[in-house]
């Protein structure tokens, strides 16, 4: 069963008080950063593009092509900036990580801040996971302590802060940009591009924005090569991933493989569906993706399978539902968390979560007929595309895909005149009342 | 309009786009040749095309927020299509780029028709009741680009309505569309970002702190271009609808900026006043006090007929126009043998009237005893205007507001654009965020205006002007050189020597000199004569070709060929008897450098003839008194700071409103002279045909040591403790021609005495306690402040409304003492 | 004359006068159709368009709310109206309509209405209709420009003259979407919910 499984970020995750330098250092922690810091930053960038790893956040884009975009005669400071307010429903595999290596991360942010000249790098998390905060700080003043940040790193010249800084509570601000505002201490909006960050981000300075996984993933590759890395994943996707499956399947949890890896095989090593019943639709990254069905399982979970399928791979959260559970609910669920959280600068995206939501609510109630279903898909369409960030392409996703492969259940509600679905059976503790 | 956006860096306006700086695209299959950086809406504006639009203002940085403005995009200048319909008003131009907008392509239609139905949904349908209705964009564009029936038939978002955000302005938060005009207006122009976007998603709102009202001196402006009716004016509220209203292109006549207005009337009534679109003068942003003060010519106390005091009870009573023409007429044909006559006129007064004054006091009254500053004025300043600002200066380069945008560095003096001229305030700002213009103020303290400004303080105590500006030639840092502007307020003319120091600064670095007065007429009259030393024409009396020259166009004999008396002395000779009469035009008595003394004069002239809009201390004391026209009844000119000719049309017909120079014309006639004209048309005709003096100007060599008014000593400490005021009038005040604007007066900064911090800590106070502040003229109450004040220096508001330290404590430049506090 | 007699027929000299006023003899037994006004008032035809009337609320507020869409729709500029601020104060002695604006002054000229009814097609909230008045003639020209007062529908029973609160709702839109509070059996103060439907 393990033998599909690449633990690496994962893999000190079941030692002794993980979370600690020196539990981090006796499994070889801190040895890429040496490795590193023995190179000149370019050739860091090329070690890491010739690795080919793909930002790790949900968009691909590759990391080693995104330091290099920093203009290094930019008379301005350079900055590295991690994205870590992970609120996207589904995804949970940055905060995990932090609250079980951090010093993964830490180590990460040295190497790359390095790599890409930076004097100063901020870790922006999340600001509702209050224990990841403080086992973060705790690992940053370790670092600190053992000399791996501050000035003069081993010797080296090279100097680096690390600021762990807490967001306020918005889902926008994982958003690179509203995050930068964020940072700066505005209201968390996303900004207009270009400029785009690499030249004028935070401060209005050349900045680097990458989610978790990817920093994390940079000191393996610095101590194992780029070989190491790229033997691994599919053909436009190498390297591991964290997959993080979540719903109805008897062993939630998350399990790092080579991308590429099919959805049948991560339940098999969850333990399979929840006893007696069956897939019936999933996520395959977090509730901006379209929903994938049981027709879907066989698709390689990489950046250009799941596209294929007419999703995307996202974050790799891949929530499980099986055939107890109301579509419709889920959506108009998906949906009340996009209205709550879209920032409100665009029109589309503000006024039109605000309206999906009712409409859905309303739809879920029963109240509607079929041409409510292609004003539905109208909304969407003119949202789509139309926002000025992808939160507003996000909201539509789950309700466009929900009506393709779930029409009829839409048209059961309205035949039915309301919900056909037992509410219980899908929770988790339907099978206790059942025996009661 | 300007078309480039503040935001994106860019050459200077004067070069003209060459063609390799020239874009061609095609919108819509026309093809358009746009300079670099064209933001695809305003591209499509040259080929007639509207794309609907709200967050979008060509005077602010683009955001892209209402996302109104989506347009297909088929191939984007590369040969690639840009995959998603792209928002116009932050796209920028490019080669080859092909754009279709909601006019050809199906594509870019249903997007807009789609935002403006999400625009819609939470949008209240009180049309019939909004102040906006009938020139709404959202309501315009919704019927040209909008769906015909709703969708929508869950619950709107609703908010208690409307909210005061400030006195002036009310917010209706059900209105907004959250497009950030207000917002961006309010930090991007004005720096007073005092609202601001709260919440988030649909229930995002404009809010404010609540200890800190929308109190900008530039309120009004985000009234106007909000694109709905969430923001509307308290005052405005609900008086009429657009279709009531005829507009009247204007003239702001309540600052020397010149910012054209537009004047909404009904029925014979101003209803409100707005900004006019100006690129080369105001943009189109104006002051909160040339949109909002305009009712103080509809008051109670507003003149209607001409009086005359009846000689049986004494009294003033109800008189015909041809009486009290023969009243005034006899009276100061007696006067003018009895001692002379003054004639003492107001900064209210249109070029034209100016013009008439100077000369009826010249021709009817034979006298050069006329002066129109009513404030605190010298013989040095009489030879600086003379000398270096009449017709543009000795140059012939006046300075304009292009040149602040293009200056090399600004320095000023006695200046504080703020508060006495709101127009070049925003104009250096906006230079200053562009392109980092250094500005220099020598100044008492960092006031509010020039931090917003980013500029840079020369700390000068009152009356230490000259030695600053003389410290200026050698200094590195300000670097003055020809690219370099002075812009000089007319309070420098309080400070003996300063303007001397002017010139010589002027004429040792080459900078240009621009003198900005704080009335809308006082550049023109100094243009048009009303001064003792100069004629109309900028002709000096004392030069007797010049002489000639006037007295051959103006067909009389000889003209009065010594130097009148300036207004302090007319004062002043009045009040000792010498004088036989006034004529007193749009003066309060109380603005004149001696308010007491001036009080006496009025009191012990024999004869006056006041011509005023609204009753005051002037026209209760005088002889005769004549109504004169508010500039909505008139037609006229104002010449601005930069010596512009802003000319306005009559905004309502009203023929028994005459303006002073009619009634100047109908005195004359009565003495059997005839000045010539009876319309301001006319005036203007002969202003014209006087034309400017072309012959030597007047030199200044004024002698500094004979100071034109007493002054605390420049620079010493007084020894009894006390302290130097700083002091000038701020924007809102308590003039006269913002009675009637209540609210607005609201807004007005509220009155505090700022000290040095030093000072404080003496006085053993704590910032918000309130001390008593006390001068020459009395006490007064106020809460204390503390800023960058040099020591022995204090900063009070001359005229914060009910605070008026100008008359109740003392003027700028006098002893004043602080007591009160912890103690 | 003589001759001018002597070439007439006898039908001509005899007959045709007769035959003049057969109209008259025979119209002398049919039914009358003459209209005694104004001894007599007959009733229009129901939909005549006759003087204007502004409608109340069954509290008695005003249904105008001065939004002038009937002055901006009149072809013969007969109509003058000026809008003004309902304020809620807790005597109510500023709240003549429901919602935030009331008309102050709304004034027909009936020397220039031509009684078209676009004006009351115009109206938004119902609040100005036609009568089937048509007695609209005085002996001089201000008495027809008919006043705000002139205008307004007499109160009814249960009716109470603004200004005073809205009884009926929280808000405007109460009255607008018709989920109307039921009025108290006394009348006016019926500021007691029943929570029935008027």
């Amino acid at each position: 069963m393990t033998d599909v499984l690449t633990p690496v970020l994962t893999d000190n995750w079941g030692t002794d008080r993980s979370w600690t330098l020196a539990a981090y250092e006796d499994r070889g922690g801190y040895a890429g950063l040496r490795k590193a810091l023995a190179m000149a930053p370019p050739d860091v960038v090329e070690i890491v593009k010739g690795s080919n790893l793909r930002g790790r956040g949900g968009a691909g884009f590759p990391t080693g092509m995104k330091w290099g975009f920093i203009p290094q005669d930019n008379p301005n400071p350079k900055y590295l900036v991690v994205n870590a307010d992970e609120s996207e429903p589904g995804t949970c595999k940055d905060i995990p990580l932090m609250m079980a290596s951090p010093h993964t991360l830490v180590e990460g942010v040295i190497i790359s801040s390095y790599a890409i000249r930076a004097n100063t790098a901020f870790i922006y998390v999340r600001g509702e996971v209050l224990h990841v905060i403080r086992r973060l700080q705790r690992a940053v003043q370790e670092a600190y302590l053992a000399g791996h940040l501050g000035k003069d790193i081993h010797g080296s010249g090279y100097d680096l802060d690390l600021i762990v800084h807490a967001g306020a509570g918005a889902y926008i601000c994982g958003e690179e940009t509203a995050l930068l505002d964020s940072l700066e201490g505005r209201r968390g909006q996303p900004r207009l591009r270009p400029p785009f960050p690499a030249v004028a981000g935070l401060y209005a300075s050349p900045t680097v924005i990458n989610n978790v996984e990817s920093i994390a993933s940079v000191p393996s590759i610095m101590d194992r090569g780029a070989e190491w890395f790229s033997a691994m994943g599919t053909e436009k996707s190498k390297g591991f991933g964290i997959f993080s499956l979540s719903g109805h399947v008897a062993n939630p949890g998350q399990f790092e493989a080579p991308l590429g890896i099919t959805l049948r095989k991560l339940i098999e090593l969850a333990g399979g569906m929840r006893d007696g019943h069956e897939l019936k639709f999933w996520t395959p990254g977090g509730s901006s993706t379209p929903l994938l069905t049981a027709e879907h399982l066989d698709v390689p979970l990489d950046f250009e399978g799941v596209g294929a399928a007419g999703s995307m791979l996202g974050t790799r959260a891949l929530q499980i539902f099986d055939e107890t559970t109301c579509v419709v609910r889920a959506v108009l669920r998906w949906t009340e968390f996009y209205k709550h959280e879209s920032c409100g600068k665009c029109t589309p995206c503000r006024e039109g979560t605000w309206w999906l939501a009712q409409t859905l609510a309303r739809l879920e109630q029963g109240h509607g007929s079929e041409a409510d279903l292609d004003l539905l898909l109208d909304q969407c369409d003119n949202i789509l595309g139309r926002s000025f960030c992808a939160l507003g392409d996000g909201a539509t996703s789950p309700i466009s895909s929900s009506i393709a492969y779930f029409r009829d259940e839409y048209l059961a509600h309205f035949t039915h005149g309301g919900c056909p679905f037992d509410r219980q059976a899908s929770t988790i503790f339907a099978k206790v009342e059942a025996h009661a | 309009m300007t078309t480039t956006p503040e935001r994106t860096p860019e050459k200077s306006k004067e070069t003209a786009p060459e063609k390799s700086d020239e874009v061609t695209l095609t919108i819509d299959g026309v093809e358009v040749s746009v300079p670099r950086n064209t933001l695809v809406i305003r591209a499509a504006e040259r080929i007639g095309v509207q794309i609907p639009r709200f967050c979008d203002h060509p005077l602010l940085a683009p955001v892209g927020a209402c996302r109104q403005c989506l347009v297909e995009v088929p191939d984007a200048g590369n040969g690639r299509p840009i995959p998603k319909p792209q928002a116009s008003c932050t796209l920028t131009v490019a080669e080859g780029m092909v754009v279709n907008t909601q006019a050809t392509s199906p594509v870019a239609d249903k997007a807009q028709q789609g935002i403006m139905e999400f625009l819609l949904i939470n949008h209240p349908l009180d049309c019939p009741v909004c102040d906006k209705g009938g020139e709404c964009p959202l309501q315009n564009q919704a019927m040209s680009n909008g769906r015909g029936e709703t969708r929508f038939t869950e619950s709107k978002r609703v908010y208690p309505k409307p909210i005061n955000i400030s006195a002036q302005v009310l917010l209706d938060r059900e209105r907004c569309v959250l497009c950030a005009r207000c917002t961006r207006f309010s930090e991007q122009i004005a720096g007073d970002p005092f609202i601001a976007l709260i919440e988030r998603g649909a229930l995002q709102q404009v809010g404010i702190y609540e200890k800190e009202p929308f109190e900008s001196y530039f309120s009004g402006n985000t009234i106007q271009i909000c694109p709905v009716g969430a923001l509307t004016s308290s005052s405005y509220r609900f008086r009429s609808r657009p279709f009531d209203l005829v507009s009247t292109s204007s003239v702001a006549e309540l600052d020397a900026c010149g910012s054209a207005i537009r004047v909404d009337h009904r029925r014979g009534k101003v209803m409100r006043r707005l900004a006019g679109d100006d690129p080369e003068v105001n943009e189109e942003w104006i002051t909160d006090k040339d949109r909002f003060a305009f009712s103080y010519a509809t008051l109670e106390d507003r003149l209607t007929y001409p009086m005359v005091r009846d000689e049986e009870t004494g009294e003033l009573r109800a008189a015909s126009w041809p009486e009290a023409f023969l009243v005034a007429a006899r009276g100061l044909a007696a006067a003018r043998e009895a001692g002379g006559v003054g004639v003492l006129t107001g900064g209210r007064l249109t070029a034209e009237d100016s013009y008439a004054y100077s000369k009826f006091a010249r021709v009817v009254l034979g006298t050069n005893d006329i002066d129109f500053r009513a404030r605190s004025h010298s013989a040095e300043e009489a030879e600086f205007l003379a000398a270096n600002v009449v017709l543009g200066g000795p140059g012939s380069d006046p300075v304009t507001y292009a040149d602040l945008e293009s200056a090399r560095s600004v320095v000023m003096v006695g200046l504080e654009p703020e508060d006495e001229a709101g127009t070049i305030f925003l104009r250096l700002r906006k230079t200053a965020r562009g392109r980092h213009l250094p500005i220099y103020s020598i100044a008492p303290f960092t006031s509010r205006g020039l931090h917003k400004m980013s500029g840079t303080l020369i700390p000068t105590r009152p009356g230490d002007e000259a030695a600053a500006l003389d410290a200026l030639v050698n200094d590195g840092t300000v670097a003055l050189d020809s690219g370099g502007l002075l812009l000089v307020g007319e309070r420098t003319a309080s400070v003996p020597g300063a303007l001397a120091a002017v010139a010589r600064l002027a004429a040792t670095t080459g900078a240009r000199i621009a003198w900005i007065p704080r009335r809308a007429g006082d550049r023109g009259a100094l243009e048009s004569g009303a001064l003792p030393n100069l004629l109309p024409g900028g002709r000096p009396v004392a030069d007797a070709s010049a002489r000639v020259d006037l007295a051959t166009a103006w067909g009389v004999e000889h003209l009065p060929d010594t130097p009148g008396r300036d207004g302090a002395a007319i004062v002043a000779a009045a009040a000792a008897g010498e004088l036989g009469g006034l004529v007193v035009a749009g003066v309060d008595p109380a603005d004149l450098p001696d308010p007491v003394l001036a009080r006496q004069a009025i009191e012990a002239a024999d004869f006056i003839v006041s011509l005023e809009v609204r009753a005051s201390e002037v026209t209760r004391a005088a002889d005769v008194v004549f109504p004169v026209a508010p500039v909505t009844d008139r037609s006229g000119t104002f010449v601005n700071w930069e010596g512009r000719v802003r000319q306005f049309g009559k905004a309502l017909h009203k023929p028994n409103s005459l303006p002073d120079l009619r009634v100047l014309s109908g005195i004359a006639e009565e003495l059997g002279i005839t000045l010539g004209f009876r319309t301001p048309e006319q005036v203007w005709a002969e202003m014209t045909q006087v034309g400017p003096w072309d012959g030597a100007r007047a030199v200044f060599d004024h002698d500094v040591s004979d100071p034109g008014i007493t002054l605390a000593e420049p620079g010493s400490s007084h020894a009894d403790g006390s302290l130097v005021l700083a002091s000038w009038k701020q924007l809102i005040d308590d003039g006269r021609m913002q009675d009637g604007a209540d609210d607005m007066r609201l807004t007005a900064r509220k009155p505090v005495v700022l000290v040095a911090a030093d000072t404080l800590a003496e006085l053993g106070a704590t910032v918000g306690d309130t001390v008593i502040l006390a001068g020459p003229l009395g006490s007064l109450e106020l809460p204390i402040g503390v800023a960058d004040l040099a020591a022995g220096t204090v900063w009070a508001p001359a005229s914060a409304p009910g605070a008026s330290v100008r008359h109740l404590v003392g003027p700028a430049g006098c002893a004043v003492t602080i007591t009160g506090g912890a103690r | 004359m003589a001759d001018s007699s002597e070439g007439k027929s006898l039908r001509e000299q005899f007959w045709d006068p007769v035959a003049g006023f057969g109209v008259t003899f025979r119209t002398m037994f049919k039914k009358v159709v003459t209209e005694q006004y104004p001894f007599e008032k007959l009733p229009t035809a129901p939909r005549f368009h006759g003087r204007h009337q502004l409608n109340r609320w069954p509290d008695g507020l005003e249904k105008c709310i001065g939004c002038e869409l009937c002055a901006w729709a009149c072809p013969a500029d007969a109509i003058y109206v000026e809008g003004a601020s309902n304020v809620d104060v807790p005597d109510g002695s500023e709240r003549f309509s429901p919602g935030e604006r009331y008309g102050r002054v709304y004034q027909i000229n009936y020397l220039r209405c031509i009684l078209c009814g676009l004006c009351i097609e115009a109206c938004p909230t119902r609040a100005l209709t036609m009568t089937n008045e048509y007695e609209l003639a005085d002996n001089n020209r201000e008495d027809l420009i008919y006043e705000k007062s002139d205008l307004l529908a007499p109160l009814l029973p249960g009716m109470e003259a603004p200004p005073h609160p809205m009884r009926l709702g929280e808000d405007e839109g109460d009255y607008y979407r018709g989920t109307l509070r039921r009025q108290d059996d006394n009348g006016a103060t019926g500021a007691a919910r029943s929570g029935g439907i008027a």
